[in-house]
Protein backbone atom coordinates (compact mmCIF):
# COMPACT_ATOMS: atom_id res chain seq x y z
CA UNK A 1 0.00 0.00 0.00
CA UNK A 2 2.33 2.92 1.37
CA UNK A 3 4.39 2.71 -2.37
CA UNK A 4 1.83 2.97 -4.30
CA UNK A 5 0.41 5.98 -2.54
CA UNK A 6 3.50 8.01 -2.68
CA UNK A 7 3.96 7.23 -6.15
CA UNK A 8 0.38 8.38 -6.24
CA UNK A 9 1.10 12.28 -4.66
CA UNK A 10 4.70 12.35 -6.60
CA UNK A 11 2.02 12.32 -9.47
CA UNK A 12 -0.08 15.08 -8.16
CA UNK A 13 3.22 16.45 -7.66
CA UNK A 14 4.10 17.10 -11.42
CA UNK A 15 5.12 20.67 -12.21
CA UNK A 16 1.77 22.06 -14.08
CA UNK A 17 3.75 22.42 -17.94
CA UNK A 18 4.16 18.42 -17.72
CA UNK A 19 0.47 18.16 -16.62
CA UNK A 20 -0.87 19.79 -19.85
CA UNK A 21 -3.88 18.03 -21.47
CA UNK A 22 -1.44 16.23 -24.11
CA UNK A 23 -0.49 13.93 -21.21
CA UNK A 24 -2.72 11.42 -22.40
CA UNK A 25 -0.38 10.77 -25.08
CA UNK A 26 2.11 9.77 -22.61
CA UNK A 27 -0.36 7.65 -20.58
CA UNK A 28 1.12 4.55 -22.14
CA UNK A 29 4.29 4.62 -20.59
CA UNK A 30 2.59 5.60 -17.03
CA UNK A 31 0.71 2.52 -16.76
CA UNK A 32 0.02 1.81 -13.18
CA UNK A 33 -2.77 1.33 -10.86
CA UNK A 34 -5.04 3.17 -10.64
CA UNK A 35 -6.72 4.67 -7.15
CA UNK A 36 -9.22 6.81 -7.02
CA UNK A 37 -8.83 9.83 -4.77
CA UNK A 38 -11.88 9.34 -3.12
CA UNK A 39 -9.90 7.37 -0.42
CA UNK A 40 -7.40 10.00 0.53
CA UNK A 41 -10.29 12.72 1.08
CA UNK A 42 -10.61 13.85 4.58
CA UNK A 43 -11.33 16.97 6.32
CA UNK A 44 -8.61 19.08 8.34
CA UNK A 45 -7.88 18.16 11.49
CA UNK A 46 -9.22 20.54 13.69
CA UNK A 47 -13.02 20.17 11.98
CA UNK A 48 -14.69 17.76 14.33
CA UNK A 49 -14.67 17.67 18.05
CA UNK A 50 -14.31 14.10 19.43
CA UNK A 51 -17.48 12.79 20.95
CA UNK A 52 -17.42 13.00 24.69
CA UNK A 53 -18.00 9.55 26.23
CA UNK A 54 -19.48 9.99 29.22
CA UNK A 55 -19.64 7.31 32.29
CA UNK A 56 -16.50 5.70 30.84
CA UNK A 57 -14.35 5.91 33.71
CA UNK A 58 -12.64 8.23 35.65
CA UNK A 59 -9.98 9.32 33.79
CA UNK A 60 -12.15 10.46 30.52
CA UNK A 61 -13.24 13.92 33.22
CA UNK A 62 -16.79 12.51 32.44
CA UNK A 63 -17.20 9.67 34.55
CA UNK A 64 -18.53 9.14 37.76
CA UNK A 65 -21.40 11.07 37.61
CA UNK A 66 -21.10 11.79 33.97
CA UNK A 67 -20.85 15.87 34.62
CA UNK A 68 -24.63 15.56 36.04
CA UNK A 69 -23.68 16.78 39.76
CA UNK A 70 -24.99 14.67 42.78
CA UNK A 71 -28.55 13.06 43.40
CA UNK A 72 -31.85 15.10 42.78
CA UNK A 73 -34.48 15.81 39.83
CA UNK A 74 -31.58 17.04 37.30
CA UNK A 75 -29.33 13.86 37.63
CA UNK A 76 -32.32 11.83 36.90
CA UNK A 77 -34.74 13.50 34.22
CA UNK A 78 -35.15 17.06 33.40
CA UNK A 79 -36.98 20.03 35.42
CA UNK A 80 -39.49 21.82 33.89
CA UNK A 81 -38.35 25.12 32.21
CA UNK A 82 -40.32 27.67 34.08
CA UNK A 83 -40.13 25.51 37.31
CA UNK A 84 -38.30 27.61 40.17
CA UNK A 85 -37.76 25.47 42.75
CA UNK A 86 -41.61 25.89 43.92
CA UNK A 87 -41.90 29.32 44.02
CA UNK A 88 -44.58 30.83 41.68
CA UNK A 89 -43.31 30.75 38.66
CA UNK A 90 -42.27 34.10 36.51
CA UNK A 91 -45.10 33.96 34.32
CA UNK A 92 -47.75 33.25 36.77
CA UNK A 93 -46.47 36.31 38.53
CA UNK A 94 -45.93 38.42 35.78
CA UNK A 95 -48.70 37.23 33.48
CA UNK A 96 -49.27 38.32 29.58
CA UNK A 97 -49.44 41.78 28.94
CA UNK A 98 -50.87 43.22 26.10
CA UNK A 99 -53.00 42.04 23.22
CA UNK A 100 -52.46 40.33 19.08
CA UNK A 101 -54.35 43.07 17.25
CA UNK A 102 -56.04 40.87 14.31
CA UNK A 103 -57.22 43.92 12.51
CA UNK A 104 -53.55 45.39 12.03
CA UNK A 105 -52.51 45.80 8.78
CA UNK A 106 -49.00 44.11 8.32
CA UNK A 107 -47.11 45.43 5.74
CA UNK A 108 -43.36 45.44 4.59
CA UNK A 109 -41.96 48.91 4.15
CA UNK A 110 -39.87 50.68 1.58
CA UNK A 111 -38.61 53.96 1.52
CA UNK A 112 -37.83 56.66 -1.14
CA UNK A 113 -33.94 56.95 -0.58
CA UNK A 114 -33.89 53.01 -0.70
CA UNK A 115 -35.50 53.23 -4.05
CA UNK A 116 -33.19 56.33 -5.53
CA UNK A 117 -30.45 53.97 -3.88
CA UNK A 118 -31.43 51.13 -6.28
CA UNK A 119 -32.11 53.25 -9.46
CA UNK A 120 -28.71 54.75 -8.78
CA UNK A 121 -27.66 51.51 -9.27
CA UNK A 122 -29.35 50.32 -11.24
CA UNK A 123 -31.24 47.73 -9.92
CA UNK A 124 -34.53 49.73 -10.83
CA UNK A 125 -35.48 50.77 -14.14
CA UNK A 126 -37.23 53.71 -13.39
CA UNK A 127 -38.71 54.25 -16.90
CA UNK A 128 -40.75 51.72 -16.21
CA UNK A 129 -43.71 51.21 -13.77
CA UNK A 130 -42.27 49.97 -10.46
CA UNK A 131 -44.39 47.57 -8.69
CA UNK A 132 -44.48 44.80 -6.05
CA UNK A 133 -42.91 42.47 -8.10
CA UNK A 134 -39.70 44.54 -9.57
CA UNK A 135 -39.13 45.75 -5.96
CA UNK A 136 -39.10 41.84 -4.19
CA UNK A 137 -36.89 41.05 -7.49
CA UNK A 138 -34.30 43.54 -7.51
CA UNK A 139 -34.38 42.87 -3.18
CA UNK A 140 -35.43 46.41 -2.60
CA UNK A 141 -37.47 44.35 -0.08
CA UNK A 142 -36.88 40.70 1.52
CA UNK A 143 -40.17 39.34 0.60
CA UNK A 144 -43.53 40.64 1.41
CA UNK A 145 -45.75 40.32 4.60
CA UNK A 146 -49.11 39.35 4.36
CA UNK A 147 -50.89 42.41 3.18
CA UNK A 148 -48.44 44.21 1.05
CA UNK A 149 -46.05 47.06 0.77
CA UNK A 150 -46.26 50.50 2.54
CA UNK A 151 -44.40 53.40 0.20
CA UNK A 152 -43.22 55.18 3.54
CA UNK A 153 -41.20 58.60 2.94
CA UNK A 154 -37.93 58.17 5.00
CA UNK A 155 -35.14 60.10 3.31
CA UNK A 156 -37.83 61.73 0.64
CA UNK A 157 -34.81 64.57 0.23
CA UNK A 158 -33.06 62.38 -2.00
CA UNK A 159 -35.53 61.11 -4.33
CA UNK A 160 -35.52 63.06 -7.66
CA UNK A 161 -35.94 60.69 -10.23
CA UNK A 162 -39.64 60.56 -11.55
CA UNK A 163 -40.97 57.47 -10.64
CA UNK A 164 -44.43 55.91 -11.45
CA UNK A 165 -44.76 53.53 -8.81
CA UNK A 166 -47.52 50.76 -7.83
CA UNK A 167 -47.96 49.34 -4.12
CA UNK A 168 -50.57 48.83 -1.54
CA UNK A 169 -50.33 51.75 0.38
CA UNK A 170 -48.55 55.20 0.44
CA UNK A 171 -48.12 57.65 2.83
CA UNK A 172 -49.04 60.70 2.23
CA UNK A 173 -45.60 62.25 2.44
CA UNK A 174 -44.46 60.07 0.13
CA UNK A 175 -46.68 60.71 -2.29
CA UNK A 176 -46.37 64.11 -1.77
CA UNK A 177 -42.36 64.01 -2.91
CA UNK A 178 -42.68 61.45 -5.46
CA UNK A 179 -45.57 64.00 -7.07
CA UNK A 180 -43.01 66.64 -6.59
CA UNK A 181 -40.33 64.96 -8.53
CA UNK A 182 -43.15 64.23 -11.50
CA UNK A 183 -43.40 61.06 -10.72
CA UNK A 184 -46.69 59.04 -10.48
CA UNK A 185 -48.02 56.88 -7.17
CA UNK A 186 -51.07 53.96 -7.28
CA UNK A 187 -52.08 52.15 -4.80
CA UNK A 188 -53.43 48.87 -5.40
CA UNK A 189 -55.61 46.48 -3.11
CA UNK A 190 -53.47 43.09 -2.69
CA UNK A 191 -54.17 39.63 -0.88
CA UNK A 192 -51.40 37.16 0.24
CA UNK A 193 -52.37 35.01 -2.67
CA UNK A 194 -52.10 37.48 -5.48
CA UNK A 195 -48.79 38.28 -4.17
CA UNK A 196 -47.72 34.59 -4.55
CA UNK A 197 -48.99 34.42 -7.67
CA UNK A 198 -47.40 37.77 -8.85
CA UNK A 199 -44.52 36.94 -7.80
CA UNK A 200 -44.11 33.95 -9.91
CA UNK A 201 -45.28 35.58 -13.10
CA UNK A 202 -49.11 34.12 -12.90
CA UNK A 203 -50.47 37.32 -12.40
CA UNK A 204 -49.65 40.54 -14.36
CA UNK A 205 -48.78 43.62 -12.31
CA UNK A 206 -51.90 45.23 -13.65
CA UNK A 207 -52.70 48.98 -12.19
CA UNK A 208 -56.34 48.46 -13.62
CA UNK A 209 -59.22 47.05 -11.70
CA UNK A 210 -60.77 43.65 -12.16
CA UNK A 211 -64.07 44.93 -12.94
CA UNK A 212 -62.76 47.30 -15.96
CA UNK A 213 -59.92 44.78 -16.73
CA UNK A 214 -60.95 42.92 -20.27
CA UNK A 215 -62.47 39.12 -19.34
CA UNK A 216 -60.66 37.14 -21.89
CA UNK A 217 -63.63 34.02 -21.13
CA UNK A 218 -66.04 36.25 -22.67
CA UNK A 219 -64.28 36.37 -26.04
CA UNK A 220 -65.18 34.19 -28.56
CA UNK A 221 -63.14 30.53 -28.49
CA UNK A 222 -60.94 31.23 -31.09
CA UNK A 223 -59.58 34.23 -30.46
CA UNK A 224 -59.54 32.82 -26.65
CA UNK A 225 -57.03 30.34 -27.29
CA UNK A 226 -54.72 32.73 -29.42
CA UNK A 227 -55.06 35.14 -26.26
CA UNK A 228 -54.82 32.52 -23.69
CA UNK A 229 -51.28 31.44 -25.63
CA UNK A 230 -50.14 34.83 -25.98
CA UNK A 231 -50.37 35.68 -22.43
CA UNK A 232 -48.47 33.84 -19.85
CA UNK A 233 -51.25 35.15 -16.97
CA UNK A 234 -53.03 32.63 -15.41
CA UNK A 235 -54.84 35.13 -12.60
CA UNK A 236 -55.95 38.62 -12.72
CA UNK A 237 -55.75 40.32 -9.85
CA UNK A 238 -58.74 40.68 -7.13
CA UNK A 239 -60.64 44.00 -5.96
CA UNK A 240 -61.42 44.43 -2.37
CA UNK A 241 -64.33 43.33 -1.04
CA UNK A 242 -64.46 44.84 2.72
CA UNK A 243 -65.91 47.77 3.11
CA UNK A 244 -62.75 49.12 4.82
CA UNK A 245 -60.37 48.34 2.17
CA UNK A 246 -63.01 49.49 -0.63
CA UNK A 247 -62.95 52.76 0.81
CA UNK A 248 -59.31 52.96 1.46
CA UNK A 249 -58.63 52.18 -2.38
CA UNK A 250 -61.45 54.62 -3.35
CA UNK A 251 -59.44 57.75 -1.84
CA UNK A 252 -58.03 59.94 -4.04
CA UNK A 253 -55.90 61.06 -1.53
CA UNK A 254 -54.40 57.70 -0.89
CA UNK A 255 -54.19 57.69 -5.00
CA UNK A 256 -56.43 54.31 -5.04
CA UNK A 257 -56.88 52.71 -8.11
CA UNK A 258 -60.18 52.54 -7.60
CA UNK A 259 -60.03 56.11 -6.81
CA UNK A 260 -62.56 56.81 -10.64
CA UNK A 261 -65.43 55.48 -8.77
CA UNK A 262 -65.74 58.30 -6.85
CA UNK A 263 -68.02 60.90 -8.34
CA UNK A 264 -67.40 64.68 -8.18
CA UNK A 265 -67.53 66.34 -4.81
CA UNK A 266 -68.50 62.70 -3.41
CA UNK A 267 -66.46 61.40 -0.51
CA UNK A 268 -64.94 57.71 -0.83
CA UNK A 269 -67.20 56.76 2.49
CA UNK A 270 -69.61 53.66 1.65
CA UNK A 271 -71.23 54.64 4.76
CA UNK A 272 -71.37 58.28 4.93
CA UNK A 273 -73.57 59.42 1.89
CA UNK A 274 -72.40 62.82 0.41
CA UNK A 275 -75.68 64.91 0.40
CA UNK A 276 -76.52 65.91 -2.97
CA UNK A 277 -75.76 69.06 -4.30
CA UNK A 278 -77.91 68.53 -7.90
CA UNK A 279 -81.23 69.39 -9.02
CA UNK A 280 -82.36 65.79 -8.98
CA UNK A 281 -85.26 66.68 -6.34
CA UNK A 282 -86.04 70.09 -8.66
CA UNK A 283 -86.37 67.96 -11.44
CA UNK A 284 -88.54 65.04 -10.17
CA UNK A 285 -90.70 67.42 -8.51
CA UNK A 286 -91.66 69.18 -11.76
CA UNK A 287 -92.31 65.94 -13.58
CA UNK A 288 -94.66 64.78 -10.61
CA UNK A 289 -96.63 67.67 -10.49
CA UNK A 290 -97.11 67.91 -14.41
CA UNK A 291 -98.22 64.03 -14.31
CA UNK A 292 -100.83 65.24 -11.11
CA UNK A 293 -102.01 68.05 -13.50
CA UNK A 294 -102.64 65.48 -16.22
CA UNK A 295 -104.53 63.25 -13.76
CA UNK A 296 -106.77 65.93 -12.23
CA UNK A 297 -110.41 65.16 -12.50
CA UNK A 298 -112.00 68.29 -11.63
CA UNK B 1 7.61 11.87 33.65
CA UNK B 2 5.30 15.02 33.71
CA UNK B 3 8.79 17.20 34.49
CA UNK B 4 9.79 16.47 31.10
CA UNK B 5 8.99 18.99 28.77
CA UNK B 6 8.09 18.27 25.04
CA UNK B 7 10.72 18.80 22.51
CA UNK B 8 9.91 21.70 19.59
CA UNK B 9 10.59 19.18 17.15
CA UNK B 10 7.12 18.06 16.88
CA UNK B 11 5.95 20.43 14.59
CA UNK B 12 8.63 19.41 11.90
CA UNK B 13 7.22 16.00 12.75
CA UNK B 14 3.71 16.83 11.58
CA UNK B 15 4.53 18.36 8.34
CA UNK B 16 6.47 15.16 7.56
CA UNK B 17 4.64 12.37 8.62
CA UNK B 18 1.25 13.88 6.55
CA UNK B 19 2.76 13.64 2.71
CA UNK B 20 -0.89 12.57 1.40
CA UNK B 21 -2.59 15.91 2.46
CA UNK B 22 0.23 18.38 1.66
CA UNK B 23 0.13 17.41 -1.96
CA UNK B 24 0.12 20.99 -2.84
CA UNK B 25 3.35 22.44 -1.75
CA UNK B 26 3.36 25.28 0.54
CA UNK B 27 5.62 27.07 -1.68
CA UNK B 28 3.91 29.91 -3.34
CA UNK B 29 4.13 28.40 -6.95
CA UNK B 30 3.34 31.13 -10.24
CA UNK B 31 -0.50 30.64 -11.47
CA UNK B 32 -0.93 32.13 -14.57
CA UNK B 33 -4.20 34.04 -15.24
CA UNK B 34 -5.64 31.63 -17.71
CA UNK B 35 -5.03 28.06 -18.38
CA UNK B 36 -4.93 26.55 -22.40
CA UNK B 37 -6.90 23.69 -23.10
CA UNK B 38 -6.82 21.52 -26.14
CA UNK B 39 -10.54 21.24 -27.92
CA UNK B 40 -11.18 17.66 -29.68
CA UNK B 41 -13.23 16.27 -32.00
CA UNK B 42 -15.04 13.44 -30.15
CA UNK B 43 -14.83 10.24 -31.52
CA UNK B 44 -11.54 10.55 -33.65
CA UNK B 45 -10.08 12.71 -31.31
CA UNK B 46 -8.40 15.34 -33.48
CA UNK B 47 -7.25 18.15 -31.42
CA UNK B 48 -9.19 21.54 -32.96
CA UNK B 49 -8.53 23.92 -31.30
CA UNK B 50 -6.66 25.56 -27.76
CA UNK B 51 -9.05 27.65 -25.51
CA UNK B 52 -7.71 29.04 -22.39
CA UNK B 53 -10.25 29.24 -18.97
CA UNK B 54 -9.24 31.10 -15.84
CA UNK B 55 -7.22 29.72 -13.18
CA UNK B 56 -9.58 29.95 -10.61
CA UNK B 57 -11.81 27.96 -12.93
CA UNK B 58 -9.36 25.33 -13.84
CA UNK B 59 -6.35 25.44 -12.25
CA UNK B 60 -7.05 25.82 -8.05
CA UNK B 61 -4.77 24.43 -5.75
CA UNK B 62 -6.22 20.80 -4.88
CA UNK B 63 -8.14 21.15 -1.17
CA UNK B 64 -8.89 17.37 -0.13
CA UNK B 65 -11.16 19.06 3.35
CA UNK B 66 -13.54 21.05 0.87
CA UNK B 67 -13.72 17.97 -1.80
CA UNK B 68 -14.53 15.33 1.56
CA UNK B 69 -17.12 18.13 2.62
CA UNK B 70 -18.82 18.52 -0.75
CA UNK B 71 -18.65 14.34 -0.86
CA UNK B 72 -19.86 14.08 2.05
CA UNK B 73 -22.59 16.57 1.69
CA UNK B 74 -23.63 15.13 -1.67
CA UNK B 75 -23.80 11.52 0.49
CA UNK B 76 -25.95 12.69 3.02
CA UNK B 77 -28.20 14.32 0.65
CA UNK B 78 -28.62 11.19 -1.39
CA UNK B 79 -29.75 8.90 1.46
CA UNK B 80 -33.22 8.06 1.18
CA UNK B 81 -33.73 7.71 4.75
CA UNK B 82 -37.38 5.72 4.59
CA UNK B 83 -36.34 3.18 7.11
CA UNK B 84 -39.58 2.81 9.43
CA UNK B 85 -40.52 0.10 12.10
CA UNK B 86 -43.39 0.30 14.23
CA UNK B 87 -43.51 0.72 17.59
CA UNK B 88 -45.82 -1.24 20.32
CA UNK B 89 -48.17 1.36 19.75
CA UNK B 90 -48.08 1.21 16.35
CA UNK B 91 -48.12 -2.98 15.89
CA UNK B 92 -51.20 -4.26 14.92
CA UNK B 93 -53.73 -6.18 17.48
CA UNK B 94 -55.66 -6.75 20.82
CA UNK B 95 -54.55 -5.32 24.23
CA UNK B 96 -55.84 -8.12 26.27
CA UNK B 97 -53.21 -9.55 28.75
CA UNK B 98 -51.03 -12.31 27.38
CA UNK B 99 -51.85 -14.34 30.55
CA UNK B 100 -53.27 -14.12 34.25
CA UNK B 101 -50.44 -12.32 36.25
CA UNK B 102 -49.81 -14.48 38.80
CA UNK B 103 -50.31 -18.72 39.16
CA UNK B 104 -48.42 -19.86 35.70
CA UNK B 105 -45.22 -20.19 36.77
CA UNK B 106 -44.36 -18.23 34.15
CA UNK B 107 -42.73 -14.28 33.79
CA UNK B 108 -45.31 -11.43 33.80
CA UNK B 109 -47.10 -10.03 30.44
CA UNK B 110 -49.17 -7.68 29.70
CA UNK B 111 -50.01 -6.95 25.97
CA UNK B 112 -48.54 -8.79 23.03
CA UNK B 113 -47.25 -5.62 21.53
CA UNK B 114 -44.04 -5.90 24.18
CA UNK B 115 -40.82 -5.16 22.14
CA UNK B 116 -39.57 -8.02 24.31
CA UNK B 117 -42.06 -10.35 22.99
CA UNK B 118 -41.33 -12.03 19.58
CA UNK B 119 -43.76 -10.22 16.83
CA UNK B 120 -43.73 -7.44 19.23
CA UNK B 121 -43.13 -3.56 18.43
CA UNK B 122 -39.17 -2.26 17.58
CA UNK B 123 -38.44 -0.47 20.71
CA UNK B 124 -35.89 2.20 19.23
CA UNK B 125 -36.28 1.26 15.58
CA UNK B 126 -35.39 3.51 12.67
CA UNK B 127 -38.24 6.31 11.41
CA UNK B 128 -38.10 7.98 8.31
CA UNK B 129 -35.50 11.22 8.27
CA UNK B 130 -33.94 13.39 6.39
CA UNK B 131 -30.43 12.87 6.82
CA UNK B 132 -28.71 15.77 4.13
CA UNK B 133 -26.86 18.25 5.89
CA UNK B 134 -25.86 21.39 5.24
CA UNK B 135 -22.78 23.21 3.04
CA UNK B 136 -22.58 26.90 1.99
CA UNK B 137 -22.69 27.52 -1.45
CA UNK B 138 -19.35 28.94 -1.67
CA UNK B 139 -17.63 26.17 0.00
CA UNK B 140 -19.27 23.63 -2.88
CA UNK B 141 -18.97 25.60 -5.76
CA UNK B 142 -15.32 25.69 -4.91
CA UNK B 143 -15.16 22.22 -4.90
CA UNK B 144 -16.66 21.62 -7.85
CA UNK B 145 -14.13 24.05 -9.44
CA UNK B 146 -11.09 22.32 -7.48
CA UNK B 147 -12.24 18.80 -8.82
CA UNK B 148 -12.25 19.66 -12.30
CA UNK B 149 -8.88 22.14 -11.46
CA UNK B 150 -7.77 18.60 -9.86
CA UNK B 151 -8.45 16.46 -12.94
CA UNK B 152 -7.16 19.51 -15.63
CA UNK B 153 -3.83 18.94 -13.77
CA UNK B 154 -3.24 15.34 -13.59
CA UNK B 155 -4.33 15.78 -17.59
CA UNK B 156 -7.48 13.91 -16.62
CA UNK B 157 -9.71 16.82 -18.32
CA UNK B 158 -10.30 15.70 -21.88
CA UNK B 159 -12.79 18.54 -23.29
CA UNK B 160 -14.50 17.65 -26.78
CA UNK B 161 -16.27 19.74 -29.23
CA UNK B 162 -20.12 20.00 -28.93
CA UNK B 163 -22.35 17.10 -30.22
CA UNK B 164 -20.69 14.08 -28.75
CA UNK B 165 -21.81 11.32 -29.93
CA UNK B 166 -20.98 8.03 -31.99
CA UNK B 167 -21.95 6.33 -35.24
CA UNK B 168 -23.29 2.78 -34.22
CA UNK B 169 -25.17 2.07 -30.95
CA UNK B 170 -22.44 -0.39 -30.42
CA UNK B 171 -21.26 -1.38 -26.64
CA UNK B 172 -18.37 -3.21 -29.38
CA UNK B 173 -18.04 -0.02 -31.61
CA UNK B 174 -17.75 2.15 -27.92
CA UNK B 175 -14.97 -0.60 -26.65
CA UNK B 176 -13.12 0.02 -29.59
CA UNK B 177 -12.93 3.67 -28.87
CA UNK B 178 -11.88 3.22 -25.12
CA UNK B 179 -9.09 0.80 -25.94
CA UNK B 180 -7.79 2.70 -28.66
CA UNK B 181 -7.46 5.74 -26.66
CA UNK B 182 -7.03 4.39 -23.26
CA UNK B 183 -9.70 4.86 -21.15
CA UNK B 184 -10.81 1.53 -20.65
CA UNK B 185 -10.45 -0.75 -17.17
CA UNK B 186 -7.16 -0.97 -17.56
CA UNK B 187 -6.51 2.61 -17.40
CA UNK B 188 -8.58 3.49 -14.06
CA UNK B 189 -12.02 4.09 -16.64
CA UNK B 190 -13.70 6.99 -17.94
CA UNK B 191 -16.66 9.55 -17.14
CA UNK B 192 -18.33 11.01 -20.19
CA UNK B 193 -19.86 13.99 -19.90
CA UNK B 194 -22.45 15.29 -22.36
CA UNK B 195 -24.76 18.24 -22.00
CA UNK B 196 -27.83 16.03 -23.07
CA UNK B 197 -29.17 12.40 -24.06
CA UNK B 198 -26.99 10.68 -27.08
CA UNK B 199 -29.15 7.71 -28.24
CA UNK B 200 -26.20 6.10 -29.57
CA UNK B 201 -23.52 7.10 -26.83
CA UNK B 202 -25.86 6.18 -24.07
CA UNK B 203 -27.22 2.67 -25.86
CA UNK B 204 -23.49 1.92 -26.47
CA UNK B 205 -22.24 2.93 -22.75
CA UNK B 206 -25.12 0.91 -21.16
CA UNK B 207 -23.34 -2.39 -21.34
CA UNK B 208 -19.18 -1.25 -20.91
CA UNK B 209 -20.33 -0.10 -17.34
CA UNK B 210 -16.66 -2.15 -16.47
CA UNK B 211 -14.86 0.62 -18.87
CA UNK B 212 -16.65 3.83 -17.92
CA UNK B 213 -20.32 5.47 -17.74
CA UNK B 214 -21.61 8.06 -19.49
CA UNK B 215 -23.93 11.14 -17.86
CA UNK B 216 -25.78 13.98 -18.74
CA UNK B 217 -24.13 17.09 -17.15
CA UNK B 218 -27.31 17.53 -15.03
CA UNK B 219 -26.69 14.13 -13.29
CA UNK B 220 -23.06 14.99 -12.65
CA UNK B 221 -22.20 15.29 -8.58
CA UNK B 222 -18.51 16.46 -7.11
CA UNK B 223 -18.15 12.55 -6.72
CA UNK B 224 -18.65 11.27 -10.15
CA UNK B 225 -15.76 14.03 -11.09
CA UNK B 226 -13.43 12.17 -8.64
CA UNK B 227 -14.29 8.84 -8.87
CA UNK B 228 -12.61 6.99 -12.02
CA UNK B 229 -9.48 7.49 -14.07
CA UNK B 230 -10.05 10.85 -16.38
CA UNK B 231 -13.19 13.06 -17.89
CA UNK B 232 -14.36 13.02 -20.79
CA UNK B 233 -16.72 16.29 -21.18
CA UNK B 234 -18.32 18.20 -24.17
CA UNK B 235 -17.38 21.95 -23.91
CA UNK B 236 -20.91 23.08 -23.59
CA UNK B 237 -21.61 20.60 -20.62
CA UNK B 238 -18.18 22.25 -18.84
CA UNK B 239 -19.35 25.56 -19.09
CA UNK B 240 -22.48 25.15 -17.74
CA UNK B 241 -20.60 23.48 -15.02
CA UNK B 242 -18.63 26.41 -14.62
CA UNK B 243 -21.44 28.56 -14.98
CA UNK B 244 -23.48 26.65 -12.27
CA UNK B 245 -20.45 27.08 -9.44
CA UNK B 246 -19.14 30.12 -9.44
CA UNK B 247 -20.64 32.08 -6.76
CA UNK B 248 -17.67 32.93 -4.74
CA UNK B 249 -16.40 34.62 -7.98
CA UNK B 250 -19.55 36.50 -9.38
CA UNK B 251 -21.25 39.09 -6.73
CA UNK B 252 -24.94 37.95 -7.44
CA UNK B 253 -26.81 41.74 -7.46
CA UNK B 254 -30.45 41.29 -7.83
CA UNK B 255 -32.19 43.65 -10.30
CA UNK B 256 -35.79 43.81 -11.00
CA UNK B 257 -34.68 45.35 -14.48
Amino acid sequence: MPPRLAALTAYCRTAPAAALPSIALLSPFMQGRFSSILATLSDNAGAYNKRIRRGRGPSSGKGKTSGRGHKGQKQHGSVPARFQGGQTPQDIVHGVRGFENLFSAEMSPVNLNRIQSWIDQGRLDPTRPITVKELVESRCIHGVKKDGVKLLARGKEELKTPINILVSRASAAAIETIEAAGGNVTTRYYTQQSIKRLLKGESESSFTPLALAPNTAEVSPTSNTTASSASPFLYRLPDPTSRKDIEYYRDPAHRGYLSHMVGEGQGPSLFFKTPRVGGRRKSKKPGTAAAAKENRLW
Amino acid sequence: MATETSLPSNETQDYSHSILRNTTTPVAEFTPPTVPTTIYKFPTMEPLRFESYSSKYLYLPLRRDILHRAVIFEGDATRQGTASTKTRYEVHGSHRKVRPQKGMGKARLGTRQSPVIRGGGKSFGPHPRDFSTELPRKVYDLAWRTALSWRYRKGGLIICEDGMDIDYLKARYAKRIFDHNHWGNAYGRSLVVTNSYRKNLFGAMQDLGSEGRVQVVDDVDVKDLLEQGRIIIEKSALDEILRQHQSDLVAKVRTGV
